[in-house]
């Protein structure tokens, strides 16, 4: 493959720009402290997956990774509302969001 | 209408009934309960009224209705059918089931109305009537075993159905264990005819009977039939298995009607009748059941004379005729046993309902020492007691004569018989009348010895008309199978129990034509056995009472003997039952405390070290599990790369 | 460079800034925007990749509704810039720090040796071989989305009827979540 990689955008640039922004997802969950910040970097980390669902759909012309992004959405909008009644009922008994007084289930 | 839907109809409707009370059972509305479960009989009855007529349209030779609903099991070349069948037999069982079920479901809507779980006790009695009817129609050993397991369970949880008492669960419980040494037989028999015939389908095995009689001991048809006699041992309480039954008299009374007089306890003679075919060509088989038979029913009927609790002495009456109905079929006279098992069917479950009606009258008082002079103030319940009395002691022409007399005649003149066997059965029959009118004079007349805060009552309408109608049965339930010898002299009146019998069961072999005055001579007999000691029991109890004290005084050891049930039950407890809880307490100790449980307990400390380590990792904190999962991409991800 | 190429490089960086944001953001309402912001640039990434429909419903239920959930609830917490917004721990923090850095390598790495024509073997596929020309025919958003629904609606039709079912669950859940008092923990 001769090309020049500024110029030529292939399959090869959506993957990657995928991959970099789900790492930054994954940095998130595993830093922050925040339970609702932890929540949103895991909204990266889906959208990360999006990415390239559809950038293998374009250059595969196939209509079913477009078909699986949608699904993604449907349960990462579940998820977040999940999380985020969790994160209101723990909130609400314990005055606190910060992960790290959530030890509770210590061995 | 469709015979396979009459046959689900029948079958299934009782168990609606238990599932509908089962489901409700914490509700203590009698009425609805009590409403449910005699409707569920009763369509039941209906049915077995239509199949038994369509059985009478058809012609003689074809008397059979067979349902197949689906194939159960199918494993190699062991294949069993949920399949039914009415034929001559069962029918005649089908109508005293359900018939007499309910009956005696209406008596116990009135009699358990009293008690807090009553739906659940209509549950119990609507899955009993369910499991009688597939052992009664079943057309496989398997289906009849299913219902035969069914009805001792049901029986078990009636039994203790106040369980609370301690010795009333004692006697469930004993009545479940001894069943289990009989079912255990009557397992053993089946893999015998199994391995014998390659089927268990009944039709099959009878058609399959050889002709010739099998004489040897040890012969395959012996022993197969040998254990399912022993089965029915324990289920229709004969020697040596009789024990739990009288101890079954804890159950409510309604349910000693039905379970522990009338139907289940029947079911060992109906199974062999259906079998009769095989049973008639084991001829050793057959004189074991003649010989226990008529061992049992003197035994019980020598026990049921010293008895003071007016069910125990029904329940040894119970045994003692369960042993003349074992006799009649031991010496081939399958018709006999089953004309007598429906007569007293009749008379047994009146009798029962009737001391019931007493007990309900004199607040749950069963010695018979406390009652007395009951006649004037319970007139239904006495009269019906009465008619079920002369029914029983055999006074013509009330139904317990025929059916008692054709027994005791077959066991005299059959070739299988023998004059001993018949001079045991009459001189049981006399004990019967004996015990049998000292109960009526104890209860119903003499002197009244009611204590004086006990007021009885007539029992209510719902408990007299199932009282007035078996009654009536008593009475007329004998005239169907009027023996050839009185039928002939009083204008050529047919057997018609005998005629609808016929087709189905085989004829005993060798049997030679009687001279009819000695048939005369001996019914004669028996009769005036039976009158003679009602008479002189009716002289004790009622005109001098002073005398049986005595005479049991003078001949102390033996009355005590036979006061204590021949200590039978010690016997039981000595050999077997103790020697049997001291083992398992040995086996317990020795095999289960020390080795295994001490091996569970190494592996459980082994488990809980492990635990211990891994238990660090576990740190609470999601966030380094969340770097687990990380580090283990991580690792996957580079194998996947580096290979 | 063309237009297409400059795009691409812009929305890029877009997208990695603003995620690299919402990990660096002490305050959660800048964290946030800047997933807003990440969320958007998404969208636009779809649409270079001509998938209409999916851009719309990514700017409609993501850019929309979940950061406007995320947003409500950090009002209603009323939560000011942290004082430890990141775990401390020294030891996991740089296994932490590794672990993502060597997964970054290590998939941008697979992604660089796996260049072999992954995408031409799989035109080759029959199946999809219609599917294809259409699509390719079919360069309007209107065609695109008819596309979509049609696939949608036959061969995932049964995952879509899941996902209703899940949608039904999770709205129940939800409410009875944020209903509950709280666990099993009682309050000191």
């Amino acid at each position: 493959m001769q090309s020049n990689m500024f110029t030529d955008i292939s399959l090869n640039h959506y993957l990657v720009l995928s991959s970099i922004l789900f790492v930054i997802g994954m940095a998130g969950v595993l830093l922050r402290r925040n339970v609702i910040v932890i929540l949103m970097s895991i909204e990266l980390m889906l959208n990360a997956v999006n990415i390239s669902f559809i950038a293998f759909s374009k250059y595969t012309q196939n209509v079913d990774g477009q078909i699986m992004v949608f699904f993604v959405m449907t349960i990462a909008a579940a998820e977040a509302a999940v999380g985020l009644a969790l994160a209101v009922t723990i909130f609400k008994r314990f005055k606190e969001v910060n992960i790290k007084f959530f030890e509770h289930l210590r061995g | 209408m469709d015979h396979s839907i009459l046959m689900a109809v029948l079958l299934l409707s009782p168990f609606v009934g238990f599932l509908i009370n089962g489901v409700r059972y914490k509700q203590a509305t009698y009425k609805i309960s009590g409403g449910i479960a005699t409707a569920a009989i009763f369509i039941s009855f209906i049915c077995s009224v239509l199949l038994f007529s369509e059985l009478v349209g058809l012609p003689v030779d074809q008397r059979k209705i067979h349902v197949k609903f689906f194939e159960w099991l199918n494993v190699d070349k062991f294949k069993v059918d949920a399949a039914f069948y009415v034929d001559q037999i069962s029918a005649i069982m089908i109508l005293i089931i359900t018939g007499v079920g309910t009956l005696i479901h209406m008596f116990s809507t009135e009699y358990m109305h009293h008690d807090k779980g009553v739906t659940k006790y209509f549950a119990y009695l609507n899955l009993f009537v369910f499991n009688m009817l597939i052992l009664v129609l079943g057309d496989s050993l398997l289906t009849m075993f299913v219902g035969w397991e069914g009805v001792g369970l049901c029986s078990y949880l009636l039994i203790g159905f106040w369980f609370t008492d301690k010795d009333k669960a004692a006697a469930g419980m004993k009545a479940f264990i001894t069943n289990r040494v009989g079912d255990a037989a009557f397992l053993l028999g089946m893999f015998v005819l199994f391995s014998t015939f390659g089927t268990l389908n009944i039709q099959e095995i009878n058609a399959m009977a050889p002709t010739v009689a099998e004489t040897s001991w040890m012969g395959a048809l012996t022993m197969g039939t040998m254990f399912l006699f022993v089965g029915a041992t324990g289920k229709s309480a004969q020697i040596p298995l009789y024990v739990w039954l009288p101890d079954a008299m804890a159950g409510p009374t309604p349910v000693s009607a039905l379970i522990h007089a009338a139907t289940m306890v029947t079911a060992g003679i109906y199974m062999i009748v259906r079998l009769n075919p095989i049973f008639i060509m084991t001829p050793n088989t057959m004189l074991v059941i003649a010989i226990v038979g008529a061992l049992t029913a003197l035994m019980a009927a020598s026990i049921g004379i010293t008895q003071w609790d007016i069910k125990k002495v029904l329940a040894y009456s119970t045994v003692s005729q369960l042993g003349y109905m074992f006799l009649a079929v031991g010496v081939g006279a399958f018709g006999a046993g089953l004309f007598h098992l429906m007569t007293h069917a009749f008379f047994k479950a009146l009798m029962f309902l009737g001391s019931g009606s007493v007990i309900h009258a004199m607040h749950e008082e069963q010695d018979i020492r406390k009652m007395g002079g009951l006649k004037k103030y319970m007139p239904i319940t006495h009269w019906t007691f009465f008619l079920g009395w002369v029914a029983i002691i055999g006074i013509p022409p009330f139904a317990g004569f025929f059916s008692k007399d054709e027994i005791l005649w077959m066991s005299f003149h059959s070739p299988m018989g023998h004059p001993v066997l018949w001079a045991i059965g009459a001189l049981s029959a006399g004990m019967t009348a004996f015990y049998m009118t000292r109960l009526m004079c104890l209860t119903f007349w003499g002197k009244s010895r009611v204590p004086k805060t006990v007021h009885p009552h007539e029992s209510p309408a719902l408990m007299t008309i199932p009282l007035i109608v078996l009654a009536v049965l008593s009475v007329v339930g004998g005239w169907i199978g009027i023996p050839e010898v009185i039928g002939h002299t009083f204008g050529h009146i047919p057997n018609y129990l005998m005629e609808w019998l016929h087709p189905v069961l085989k004829p005993i072999p060798n049997l030679t034509e009687a001279e009819h005055s000695l048939e005369w001579g001996l019914m004669g007999a028996s009769v005036g056995i039976a009158s003679i000691s009602a008479f002189i029991a009716y002289h004790f109890y009622v005109k001098s009472p002073e005398i049986p004290g005595k005479i049991a005084n003078s001949i102390k050891p033996l009355y005590e003997l036979v006061f204590k049930k021949y200590l039978v039950d010690e016997l039981y407890f000595k050999t077997i039952i103790n020697p049997l809880i001291e083992l398992s307490r040995k086996v317990w100790f020795y095999v289960d405390v020390n080795f295994i449980d001490k091996i569970t307990y190494v592996i459980a400390d082994l488990i809980k070290g492990g635990g211990g380590v891994t238990r660090s990792l576990q740190t609470g904190n999601v966030q380094i599990y969340a770097m687990y999962i990380a580090i283990g991409l991580v690792v996957a991800l580079s194998i996947i790369i580096i290979k | 460079m063309t237009s297409d190429v400059f795009l691409f490089w812009f929305l890029a960086l877009l997208i990695i800034g603003s995620g690299l944001a919402v990990l660096l953001f002490t305050n959660p309402i800048y964290s946030a925007l800047s997933l807003a912001m990440t969320m958007v640039g998404v969208a636009a990434v779809f649409i270079t990749l001509q998938a209409f429909f999916i851009a719309g419903v990514q700017l409609i239920v993501y850019a929309g509704a979940v950061m406007v959930l995320f947003v409500m609830v950090l009002m209603l917490f009323d939560i000011k810039a942290e004082v430890q917004a990141f775990s401390s721990g020294k030891i996991s923090g740089a296994i932490k720090l590794i672990s993502v850095g060597l997964l970054s390598g290590l998939i941008v790495g697979g992604i660089i040796m796996s260049q072999k024509s992954f995408v031409g073997e799989m035109t080759k596929d029959a199946v999809h071989m219609a599917e294809i020309q259409k699509l390719k025919k079919s360069t309007s958003p209107d065609a695109s989305s008819k596309e979509l629904g049609m696939v949608l609606f036959s061969k995932h039709i049964f995952g879509f009827e899941a996902l209703g079912v899940l949608l039904t669950v999770i709205a129940v859940g939800t409410v009875a979540l944020a209903r509950s008092r709280g666990g099993t923990h009682h309050a000191k």
